[in-house]
């Protein structure tokens, strides 16, 4: 039997002792599975947990942090607000359909899994350059396509997101995607098993072969012969996936369920062992009454099937006669397969007979694996790289990077996306730094995710700090006042010990950002081995950010478009000359390196406080944070989405350190930055909030016109029509994408 | 105004719908199950949008078959009023009470975005609301939304049985604002009684300023048409 | 010599690819056509549907083997399909 092999592969022969003491006996070759699927990277945090521990979690509004399927916020009014984030980077770059579009589906579960619905989607991409690459856009393509099918036919808007390409993840395409839920507090359920004597039903999608071991394939580097993994592949069924949906949010209405829970990574294994384990009750099985597609599977494949779009429920035997009228109603099969009991063991059946018994002591907590950790040695060097001469024709350098598919607009991606369904998004994908929903209590929350690997490669501490700054600036230009944060940190193998402390310093950059201005983490996930074997190269470390904020009112609705003509234009926070990993340096001049820009998390609280002060007094019109592209391709969008030109003078930042040079002061993605357009006739008490704020600022031009005019002590810098700019900014992807010139 | 929003395995815009009828001055709705809905108890009958049986085979091939459609065949003929809205429309000519089929896009993916359309006709149920001609904002989102109308667009159009085609926001017709290449940028249609409306657009999406980028709530006339129509306003 | 010349005295065959989810795994599209449309409306003694894409080339070369070993070749190495998650069979039919 091939897989009796296979099974207790990822275990190391520390762990293996570990289980046997615990146990007291040798573990036959089920509950080697269990333990083998709960203990793999991917479920058990074993290599990443104590450096987590970092993240502040606590929060006057967080009711549920880390550790369950999804974390909990408290959004007032007896509602709540869900969040998760998940990867399927493993299997989307086999399969980029598939694995994407099971993506979003697990992670639409994990917010079932609270008791909450579904109400928004973000997704968070990475590929390899796809100019040069056809692989790589064949990835996009075929990523964008899985999420977009997937998303939209269950009903769930996609909103926001994010899209980097890198030379380092030709290989390994990273696919994050973040669902929020929302739902009333009194219907929360968490998915732990805290009561003997409920039945154990698993519903949805029958059990097949498909994704048989996909945990610990998730745990490993990518291989060579990627043929040799065609097990891992799963088939996505959104429909059952919406059916899912519409079954359990009627029963969450009605109550019928005690908890319920994902089958995720390891799949029942998993499922069931982490709902005995965290509510401390145990849990009886008989894998023989699972629905199965194929007849000739053992206990084992049963067992640790990962098909997709199953969930387990418990229900007391009183509602059981209500659950399953539900379940037929929406068409769905449903097996009852076990119960929960006193007695604190996952014990497992074939046909009556127990095949498996662990104790629930046994299971928990895989030990920790001590990781080696050393600072790279390359980061001296890129570190130390000389800046490149400058350019002397900027305006055709700025029209270059506005094509760059990194800068250029993701209009492409976004409009394959259903963004509208469900009626609560207030603001679109693009209209805003952050997309901006309507929840169930009338409020209005803003999300966003926020990733910067180039950075992170450079510096991961400064890297991993300037992510959540960029974040937090984005829903602070919409209008929320952040409030929580989940994380997603990505390596390549923790063996290595470069790529450990990588790992170290983004969690510390996002632990010390978020320490310092009080905004919780309220859950995340961590993916290793994201290299492949056949190079041994890791893909750049990148953590990905995703935050909420709240408006306190719709007028705080803030979108980046240029609004009117004869404004001011300010830039508010200081200018600084670090141009490491900047779009600038890494498009144009092809140079990886130099000085990562560092950010103060205190002033960029004072900076958010302030831009929602000017938005609360009714003087400011339009906001935008300065990211890739600096400050020039700020503008440009802003001009660009809202059809009106402007003039600029760079003389006129604010700026801290050694004078800078104009492609400084147009293409740095250093300091803090928003920039702002300001009412002209109440600029008077702005100046003065601003100056209350203490934020640094300076008028530097105005709206008006039909062109981008950006001068220096006078000089004409750049000097384009909105039209030419928006030609190269809005149809540079797609262009790529659909293959026309 | 009494609505029935039906719902198949796989409807999505079900609660959106009964949200923009909410904000209907006298109006009320519900969503029924597909299965429990009897046409003749309600003035109007809305198929919304949304993905019944996942689009497979072909989107709205399989909800043409199920039973309700057989009664809702019955309901059109005693003159009862049917909207179907974007899956809802593909439903509609799947099953024959709406000329034509819908095509996947010209571009060969999903389009979500707003879009210009031009009022063709204002003197209908569903449409008495807008102004003949004038320009509304709606939102599409649909990968089978090309409108075919097998050589019959010509005569929709002299029998008035357009409601809406895609414009720019001056009203003008051309290819370059025809987001999934209709014939004659066709976006909505009317049986030839005109108690039926089929459109892409979703008019749901466009019923609450706060959710429309332009401010508007143009989609909500739709809704605003068929209450005028059931009072016997128009 | 240009491609012309090489094609001379070649015909023109009808080839055929097939592409379909491996039949290891779960064809969601064929399973609703089955359990919702035909056994919803009567239909029985039909077990299973299953779906494929059907690309019809016409081909211009000297043998019905040349004609099949291309379009082979082009289903393979330009990934007109996934191997991982799907098979491809192509045939050759009749001359044109």
């Amino acid at each position: 039997m091939r897989l009796v092999e296979e099974v207790a592969v990822t275990l190391t022969s520390e762990e293996r002792e570990v289980v046997r003491k615990r146990l007291g006996r040798e573990p036959n070759i089920i509950e080697w599975a269990v333990i083998e699927a709960l203990w793999s990277e991917h479920c058990s945090y074993k290599s990443s947990r104590n450096i987590l521990k970092m993240l502040p979690t606590e929060g006057v509004q967080v009711l549920v942090g880390p550790g369950f399927d999804a974390g909990l916020i408290d959004i007032g009014d007896g509602f709540v607000l869900s969040v998760h984030i998940e990867s399927h980077n493993h299997p989307s770059a086999i399969d980029p359909y598939g694995g994407a579009a099971t993506g979003i589906g697990g992670v639409v579960r994990d917010i079932l899994s609270v008791g909450t619905r579904p109400v928004a989607l973000l997704d968070s991409l990475r590929f390899g350059e796809i100019e040069s690459s056809s692989h790589s856009r064949w990835l996009l393509r075929n990523v964008v396509k899985g999420i977009a099918d997937y998303g939209n036919c269950i009903g769930v808007p996609t909103i926001a997101g994010e899209l980097e390409f890198d030379q380092s993840f030709e290989r390994n395409c990273l696919v994050d995607v973040m669902c929020i839920g929302a739902g009333r507090r009194e219907e929360v359920v968490l998915p732990m098993a805290t009561r003997p004597g409920c039945l154990v039903v698993l519903a949805g999608n029958t059990t097949g072969r498909d994704g048989i071991l996909g945990a610990s394939f998730a745990s490993q580097s990518l291989d060579s012969d990627e043929e040799g993994k065609r097990s891992a592949v799963q088939i996505p069924d959104p429909f059952i996936e919406k059916l899912l949906i519409d079954a359990l949010t009627e029963m969450f209405e009605q109550r019928l369920i005690s908890a319920v829970k994902d089958l995720g990574g390891g799949g029942l294994a998993t499922a069931l062992s982490e709902l005995a384990y965290k509510g401390g009750v145990g849990v009886d099985v008989d894998l023989s009454m699972v629905h199965r597609r194929e007849t000739d599977m053992t206990p084992v494949e049963v067992l640790v099937s990962e098909s997709q779009e199953r969930m387990l429920l418990l229900v007391e035997g009183q509602k059981l006669e209500r659950v399953s009228r539900m379940l037929e109603k929406y068409e769905l099969q449903f097996s009852i397969i076990g119960r929960t009991v006193e007695e604190r063991f996952v014990r497992l059946r074939w046909e009556g007979t127990l095949i498996a018994e662990l104790p629930l002591s046994v299971l928990g907590d895989a030990p920790s694996v001590a990781r080696a950790s050393r600072r790279p040695e390359y980061l001296d060097t890129l570190r130390n790289t000389p800046p490149p001469r400058e350019p002397e024709d900027l305006n055709k350098v700025f029209l270059n990077l506005l094509a760059s598919p990194n800068i250029s607009s993701k209009s492409w991606v976004y409009e394959q996306y259903d963004y509208e369904v469900g009626v609560r998004t207030v603001v679109k994908p693009g209209d805003a730094d952050a997309a901006i929903i309507k929840l169930p209590n009338g409020k209005l929350a803003a999300v966003k995710l926020d990733g910067d690997s180039k950075k992170c490669y450079i510096d991961p501490y400064r890297g991993a700090m300037w992510i959540v700054s960029e974040n937090f600036r984005n829903l602070a230009s919409s209008g929320a006042k952040p409030c929580a944060i989940v994380d997603h940190q990505q390596f390549g193998d923790p063996g290595k010990p470069d790529v450990y402390w990588c790992f170290k310093e983004c969690v510390r950059g996002v632990a010390d950002y978020c320490m310092a201005v009080g905004v919780p983490v309220v859950g995340g996930k961590v993916s290793f081995y994201n290299e492949d074997l056949v190079s041994g190269r890791a893909i750049k470390p990148s953590p990905v950010i995703g935050g909420i904020g709240l408006l306190s009112d719709e007028d705080m609705v803030t979108t980046l478009s240029l609004k009117r003509s004869g404004d001011y234009i300010v830039v508010l926070g200081v200018t600084t000359g670090e141009l490491g990993g900047s779009e600038y340096y890494e498009y144009i001049h092809r140079i990886c390196g130099g000085e990562v820009p560092l950010v103060d998390p205190l002033s960029d609280w004072q900076l958010i406080e302030a831009v929602l002060n000017l938005r609360r007094m009714g003087v400011l019109r339009a906001a935008h944070d300065v990211s890739k592209g600096g400050l020039a391709v700020s503008l440009a969008e802003m001009a660009v989405r809202g059809r009106i030109g402007l003039t600029a003078e760079l003389s006129k930042l604010p700026v801290r350190g050694r004078v800078l040079r104009r492609d400084g002061l147009l293409f740095s993605e250093g300091g803090s930055r928003i920039v702002v357009e300001v009412d002209r006739e109440r600029f008077r008490e702005a100046e003065m909030a601003l100056r209350r704020h203490s934020v640094p600022f300076a008028v530097i031009g105005e709206t008006g016109g039909n062109e981008i005019s950006i001068k220096m002590n006078g000089e004409q810098v750049i000097n384009l029509t909105v039209g030419e700019v928006e030609e190269r900014w809005h149809y540079s992807l797609e262009r790529l994408m659909e293959g026309y010139s | 105004m009494r609505v029935a929003i039906a719902k198949f395995p796989g409807s999505n815009c079900d609660q959106d719908v009964a949200y923009a009828i909410s904000r209907v001055p006298g109006a009320w709705s519900e969503v029924v199950w597909h299965t429990e809905l009897s046409p003749e108890r309600y003035e109007l009958v809305v198929l919304p949008g949304g993905f019944s049986y996942a689009d497979r085979l072909r989107a709205g091939a399989i909800a043409a078959h199920t039973p309700l459609i057989e009664k809702l065949i019955d309901y059109v003929k005693d003159g009862g009023l049917v909207l179907g809205i974007c899956n809802g429309f593909q439903i509609l000519v799947e099953a024959g009470l709406l000329l034509g089929s819908l095509l996947p896009n010209k571009g060969l993916r999903f389009i979500c975005k707003w879009v210009s359309l031009r009022v063709m006709n204002s003197d209908t149920p569903f449409t008495n609301a807008f102004e003949e001609s004038e320009v509304v904002k709606m939102p599409i989102a649909h990968y089978e939304g090309r409108y075919y109308a097998g050589g019959q667009a010509l005569r929709l159009f002299e029998e008035r049985r357009v409601a809406f085609v895609y414009a720019d926001e001056r009203g003008g017709v051309s290819e370059e604002c025809n987001p999934n290449g209709s014939d004659n940028s066709i976006a909505g249609v009317f049986n030839d009684t005109f108690n039926v409306l089929g459109m892409m657009p979703h008019p749901e999406r466009a019923s609450d300023p706060l959710l429309s980028p332009y401010g508007t709530e143009h989609g909500l006339r739709v809704f605003l048409s068929v209450a005028n129509y059931v009072k016997g306003g128009a | 010599m240009d491609s012309k010349s090489l094609l001379e005295g070649s015909k023109l065959w009808v080839v055929e690819a097939r592409i379909q989810l491996k039949s290891s795994l779960k064809d969601p599209e064929g399973e609703t056509i089955l359990r919702d449309l035909l056994h919803k409306r009567g239909v029985s003694g039909v077990e299973e549907v299953r779906t494929a894409k059907l690309l019809r080339f016409k081909v211009r070369s000297h043998s019905r083997e040349d004609a099949e070993s291309l379009i082979r070749k082009v289903c393979d190495e330009l990934r007109l399909y996934n191997p991982v998650s799907h098979t491809c069979s192509v045939r050759v039919g009749e001359e044109v």
